[in-house]
């Protein structure tokens, strides 16, 4: 009786979660299925593609590497410290997820986009609009909550026992943090720096009012599906989605692998 | 060699302190306590990790109130061991020597692994060592870092009891084989007893009492001591009928050395009684018997019990040696 009604919570259960599987894959197998190897092939030789999926990921990456900088003295902080305004903090960071990413765009471009700060950015030899800088901005501020919060989450499992241990065998507070502090969270942070890096990868909303040039490789999906239809745009996509996928499981099994899958 | 002299630090509702009291050179000084009576809080206190703390220590002379704790060169083992786990048992253990130079280093971590026992675990993970083992490496990291002074948190209570006198003989010879002091707290008494050549009481962030350990475990000070040390049968002296100067202190019978008969002794303090309540226990009884409006507990063999036909609501003499009566 009990193996019965085990059989049936577990059906029910496990009809349910296949919906939501068939629902996520069908259009990527339908994707893929429609536009084939050969065609993928073709389109990734594009210099036009090429070149945009490439400034895709690294102006992802290097989005990444400065929220990893900027962000995990942050993250430390939230998770360690308790002080004024901590949730008023940590609720004004996850803003960027909740917002419309075309409001976002145009809030970074009235922010970045001219008066003083443009006039800064200049100074720094960097342009926003139509450049790398304004792509980079876009997409971190809409990803970089998602790095964060894994640091964050991180830093907060780590007992703080550890650093005083550290601590009395001699190491400094920074020491003690790059020492031990840090590799003990890495796995976390990874994760996080990848689903930060992942999300950054797919941004269009805010990208695409501050720089339709260069194009990253969702602006040039958008931009031939407009102009020549799909049968030119979905290769594209197919490529963008195989190589992000590719570089995601990798990154994600050597951390798993190394730290423990999570 | 520890001198703490009015140590106070407040945390919430908690207060510890003011606390003073010294530690000699080279000694094994244990602080005995309940759990959350500030043991650890006071432990981290003096290790310098502790915010807002008032008062001064001091090592061998050397005022170490406002040092930061790397620079104190106190060891600390807490009792969850806190091993690092992204390094090695050997890494863990060598630690230290990427902040400071360690003097004869080589020499003295193959003195470690071999006095530790720990020779076949340094290649290994930290993750999969059992209780025992990562206690021996948490020991082995902090007195490779030769501190001056040895904290110790509770080190035996995450460790199998099984393992625990192995390593309690081990901690034993620490303090001259590595000429370093030690400061111990736990809740346990037979590791105080085991371990301490001198013994704090602590309860409720303050000290009460504070000694050699044989003194302190036999001779509280005061009832809470006693009381928390386990002593039964706490009588103040009017229950003897004192009428001296011993009239208002407090005394301590041991349950084991309680009398039953059923004639008046006048070699003995002897007292109607009726027995309320007995317990069954393996080797003997545990007796619950009614004197002057007092529950006086005693534990009785079992061939005794029998002898004297004890049982529930009988009536009979109680009887106690003076020489067993102890005053607190």
């Amino acid at each position: 009786m009990k193996n019965l009604k085990d059989k049936q919570f577990l059906s029910v259960f496990v009809f349910l979660g296949s919906l939501v599987i068939l629902f996520l894959t069908i259009p990527l197998i339908k994707l893929f299925g429609s536009v084939g190897l050969i065609s993928m092939a073709k389109t990734i030789i594009q210099a036009e593609v090429y070149n945009s999926i490439f400034l895709t990921l690294k102006v992802a990456f290097y989005g990444v590497v400065f929220v990893l900088i900027t962000g995990i003295p942050l993250a430390y902080l939230l998770a360690k410290y308790d002080f004024f305004g901590k949730s008023l903090l940590e609720s004004l960071l996850d803003i960027p997820v909740m917002v419309p990413h075309t409001a976002a765009g145009i809030a970074l471009l009235i922010a970045y986009g001219n008066g003083y700060m443009q006039r800064f950015l200049s100074f720094l030899h960097l342009d926003f609009i139509d450049a790398t800088t304004g792509i980079m901005s876009a997409m971190m501020f809409l990803s970089a909550p998602f790095l964060i919060n894994g640091a964050k989450e991180g830093f907060r499992k780590i007992d703080e026992r550890y650093e005083n241990v550290a601590r009395t065998l001699g190491a400094g507070r920074f020491e003690a943090f790059f020492a031990v502090i840090l590799p003990m969270a890495k796995s976390d942070i990874i994760n996080g720096a990848l689903m930060m890096w992942s999300r950054a990868l797919g941004e269009f909303g805010a990208v695409v009012i501050i720089a339709y040039h260069p194009m990253v490789a969702p602006v040039l999906i958008y931009d031939r599906f407009n102009n020549y239809g799909l049968k030119f745009s979905a290769p594209v996509a197919a490529d963008m989605i195989i190589i992000s996928v590719v570089i995601f499981l990798t990154v994600r099994a050597i951390n798993n692998k190394k730290y423990g899958s999570r | 060699m520890l001198k703490i002299k009015n140590l106070f630090i407040k945390e919430g509702n908690f207060t510890l302190g003011e606390l003073s009291f010294e530690v000699a050179t080279n000694s094994y000084f244990v602080i005995l306590g309940k759990t959350g009576s500030g043991k650890t809080m006071l432990l981290e206190s003096i290790a310098g990790l502790k915010e807002g703390v008032r008062g001064e220590i001091y090592c061998d002379e050397k005022n170490m109130t406002n040092l930061s704790p790397e620079e104190r060169n106190f060891g600390f083992v807490y009792q969850d061991f806190m091993l690092f786990s992204n390094m090695s048992v050997e890494k863990n253990i060598k630690f230290s020597t990427r902040f400071k130079k360690i003097e004869k280093s080589d020499e003295l971590f193959k003195d470690l692994i071999s006095f530790l026992h720990i020779k076949e675990l340094l290649k290994r993970d930290v993750k999969h060592l059992s209780g025992g083992e990562k206690q021996r490496v948490a020991i082995a990291r902090a007195i490779y870092s030769r501190p001056k002074l040895l904290l110790l948190d509770e080190p035996l209570s995450a460790v199998d009891p099984n393992l625990r006198s192995s390593i309690m003989k081990l901690l034993k010879n620490i303090t001259k084989r590595y000429d370093t002091t030690i400061v111990h707290v736990t809740h346990n008494f037979k590791e105080a007893s085991f371990l301490a050549d001198n013994i704090a009481i602590m309860l409720d962030g303050k000290i009460l009492q504070i000694g050699k350990a044989n003194d302190v475990l036999n001779k509280p000070k005061n009832i809470d001591v006693a009381k928390f040390l386990g002593f039964k049968n706490i009588f103040k002296g009017s229950f003897f009928d004192f009428e001296d100067e011993r009239k208002d202190s407090y005394f301590s019978v041991d349950p084991n050395r309680i009398l039953f008969s059923y004639k008046k002794n006048d070699k003995y303090f002897c007292y109607k009684s009726k027995i309320e309540n007995i317990l069954d226990i393996t080797d003997h009884y545990k007796v619950f018997v009614k004197v002057k409006k007092r529950v006086v507990f005693a534990k009785v063999p079992k061939n005794m019990f029998d002898k004297l036909e004890l049982k529930e609501a009988k009536e009979c003499m109680l009887c106690i040696d003076e020489k067993d009566i102890r005053i607190i």
